[in-house]
């Protein structure tokens, strides 16, 4: 990395310095000084306060923003534990958080290779089409994604099991292999979270899809040719040439992404607001849906408080494990 | 150089990387033409055997369905979006009919919605001399509704770039080449961040309403263009640091026994080395601001609703029935320029994505 470049060049930055208006060596701080200020302000902050509202028994806006509400410790931490609904929600998230993750990994992992491959020709316009979810705004491709799963007779996805019905039915195939449709994708529990899942890993992938292809670059040709030589076969070359390049990059881009899954908000909210009868609520749904529906302030700002603790675990992993801070500490 | 200045430069370097790849899809066919007849030609030279090419035709086709297959739910939907005034879901399949598309929807976004202006009630600007706010005013003529929502978009976005390039580019050079007291904890402080964009937003929204209404910054664009300058600022300063990190001092030190003074290094190494990153820092902070909607839904009044939250808005009009046709050019208006400008960029981008320890 460059920053080590830094580190060895003293007698530049020693001679930079000199030339500088201020004598004092922190004047750095200064230009940073701004931007810690505005987030601090506007993220940092709200925090803090939301950790307060936590310990209050805030029950509307009014008594939030006019300081009706009282301090009661503790009690809605309390009382979330106990609340089934919490349950159901944390349960789900994590859920959410770990089948979206392996098949994003999976999906992003067999991209990366078929668009990586000396075969494939236009591998480079291919891999600009496949990044394309990560141009579009969530709030476009998430409700498009609700319009393919319509429960409708006629949505998109009831039509193609449809069609497969009829090409299956003309094979005469058992009737095990047949959907039953119209599937409500949006108003069963588990094919509402089928949709959720489908949605996030179409999302996610282009995200780690750009970091494979990366990883999958550094790796020299000449080592994919060496243990061909050694006559190596495809699955031998994959274990022992590509895995070892993607492994990192794959584990740091898993823990980012989950991260960002773990946070996922839009999706349930546009589907179906975390129904069926609440019992898709990922955890920032949950959260909100306190607030904004049942008036619950304090217990809501309790729950999204232990999300923000959770996602702010996830980072920290990655910050210490995952490298993602190369670069900061060595001066 | 001026403010101005960069930011005309900075448009520029966009739109000549927008043009060089555009030139360069244009003539893609010819060299796709180049690459069969060089196939060809190894065959008969007995350079490949047909088998060997055969299988690379195999694979690209595999390629190419998996492509389609991932992109299908776009192109429906901008089939979608040409099919105003037919049932989208019908026994006929799953796309339009062709013989029935037609620009009804955009007519519809252009001269009916409220994206340009409200109501589609177009008007003009006219400037007012010796009026009562000044010497100069500024008023809408013509329109008997006033400025649509992509006004209040674009007004939110030149904030939050302002104010996040005015915050991120000082910083990132700071943290690239000083060394200062806290710099080492504030810069871990922002790896932590950069992950935790719009999730946060929404898990503090509660503390964000009753702070912002008690110190009476609601339904103020100003502020919240403001409020997504500072999410976008720990993501984008890292990423810009990392840029600036990989141009050598030893540039500087050159220009500076060259006898050029600090500022003269920053205008003419460090600023021209860093455009890529600057180009992709400018879509990154123009998406923060551009396409947030569930803050500023909460933070602001209808008159004052930016084109994200209009989309959103048509997106669940009614429970069950979101009106396609409609959704799908306004989105596509809403999200096409952005989409370009990030596609030509799509070098730059993937560089700034696969940030910090990827070499690890």
């Amino acid at each position: 990395m460059a920053s080590s470049q830094i580190g060895t060049d003293v007698s530049g930055l020693s001679r930079l310095r000199a030339a500088l208006p201020f004598s004092n060596r922190d004047w750095g701080l200064l230009l940073v000084a701004p931007g810690v200020l505005l987030f601090s302000s506007f993220m940092l902050y709200p925090i803090f306060y939301l950790f307060y509202i936590s310990l209050t028994d805030a029950t509307f806006a009014g008594s939030v923003i006019g300081g009706g509400a009282e301090l009661i410790g503790l009690g809605n931490y309390a009382q979330l534990l106990a609340d089934s609904q919490f349950w159901t929600s944390m349960t789900t998230t994590w859920l959410f958080v770990a089948v979206s993750l392996v098949l994003k990994v999976f999906l992003a992992v067999g991209i990366a290779l078929l668009l990586n491959h000396v075969r494939v020709a236009g591998k480079r316009y291919m891999r600009a089409a496949v990044i394309v979810p990560l141009g579009f705004p969530g709030i476009f491709t998430i409700t498009v994604w609700r319009g393919m799963f319509s429960d409708a007779r006629y949505g998109v996805f009831n039509t193609i099991l449809g069609r497969y019905n009829e090409f299956m039915s003309s094979l005469s195939a058992p009737e095990l292999l047949l959907f039953d449709v119209p599937i409500g994708f949006l108003s069963g529990r588990w094919e509402a979270f089928f949709a959720y899942v489908t949605t996030e890993v179409w999302l996610a992938y282009p995200f780690m899809v750009i970091i494979i292809v990366s990883a999958l670059q550094d790796v020299p040709r000449s080592l994919h040719e060496a243990a061909m030589v050694d006559g190596a076969g495809a699955l031998q070359r994959f274990r022992t040439v590509t895995l070892p390049a993607i492994k990192g990059p794959v584990l740091f881009a898993s823990i980012l992404t989950a991260a960002t899954s773990f946070q996922q908000f839009l999706i349930p909210w546009v589907f179906n607001q975390g129904g069926p009868s609440r019992q898709n609520e990922l955890i920032i749904v949950y959260g909100y849906r306190e607030a904004i529906t049942f008036n619950q302030f304090g217990l809501s700002a309790a729950i999204l408080i232990v999300g923000i603790a959770f996602v702010g675990m996830f980072m920290y992993v990655a910050v210490r494990y995952g490298g993602l801070a190369e670069g900061v500490g060595d001066e | 150089m001026s403010a101005l200045a960069s930011a005309v430069a900075l448009a520029a370097s966009v739109a000549a990387l927008v043009r060089s790849k555009l030139v360069a899809l244009a003539t893609a066919p010819q060299r796709f033409v180049v690459m069969i007849q060089r196939a060809i030609y190894d065959v008969r030279t007995g350079k490949r055997t047909a088998w060997d090419v055969t299988k690379s035709v195999l694979m690209s086709l595999f390629g190419l369905a998996m492509v389609l297959v991932l992109l299908f739910p776009l192109f429906w939907i901008t089939t979608a979006s040409l099919a105003e005034g037919s049932r989208l879901f019908n026994t006929s399949g799953i796309f339009p009919d062709p013989s029935t598309y037609n620009l009804g929807a955009y007519r519809w976004v252009i001269f009916e919605s409220d994206f340009f202006f409200v109501d589609g009630d177009w008007g003009y600007p006219q400037l007012v001399l010796g009026g009562e706010s000044g010497p100069v005013d500024f008023r809408w003529a013509g329109t008997e509704t006033g400025p649509g929502a992509v006004f209040n978009s674009l007004y939110i976005v030149s904030v939050t770039l302002v104010a996040g390039f005015g915050m991120i580019v000082p910083a990132a050079y700071a943290f690239s080449r000083r060394q200062f007291v806290g710099r080492k904890r504030i810069l871990y402080g922002y790896v932590l961040f950069t992950q935790i964009g719009a999730g946060l937003s929404i898990a503090t929204l509660v503390a964000l309403y009753s702070l912002f209404s008690t110190y009476g910054l609601t339904n103020n664009l100003f502020i919240l263009g403001l409020f997504y300058a500072a999410s976008a600022i720990p993501f984008n300063t890292w990423l810009l640091k990392t840029y600036m990190d990989n141009i050598p001092v030893s540039y500087e030190e050159a220009a500076m026994v060259d006898g050029a003074s600090f500022l003269d290094t920053i205008r003419e190494v460090i600023l021209p080395l860093t455009k890529p990153g600057l180009a992709v820092v400018l879509i990154f902070v123009w998406l923060a601001g551009w396409n947030e909607f569930i803050i500023a839904q909460t933070l602001l009044r209808p008159e004052n609703y930016p084109l994200s939250v209009e989309l959103y808005n048509i997106a669940t009009e009614g429970r069950f029935s979101t009106p396609w046709t409609r959704f799908a050019a306004f989105a596509n208006l809403f999200a096409l320029p952005v989409a370009i400008v990030y596609f030509a960029a799509q070098r730059s981008v993937e560089d700034g994505l696969s940030f910090g320890g990827m070499e690890g």
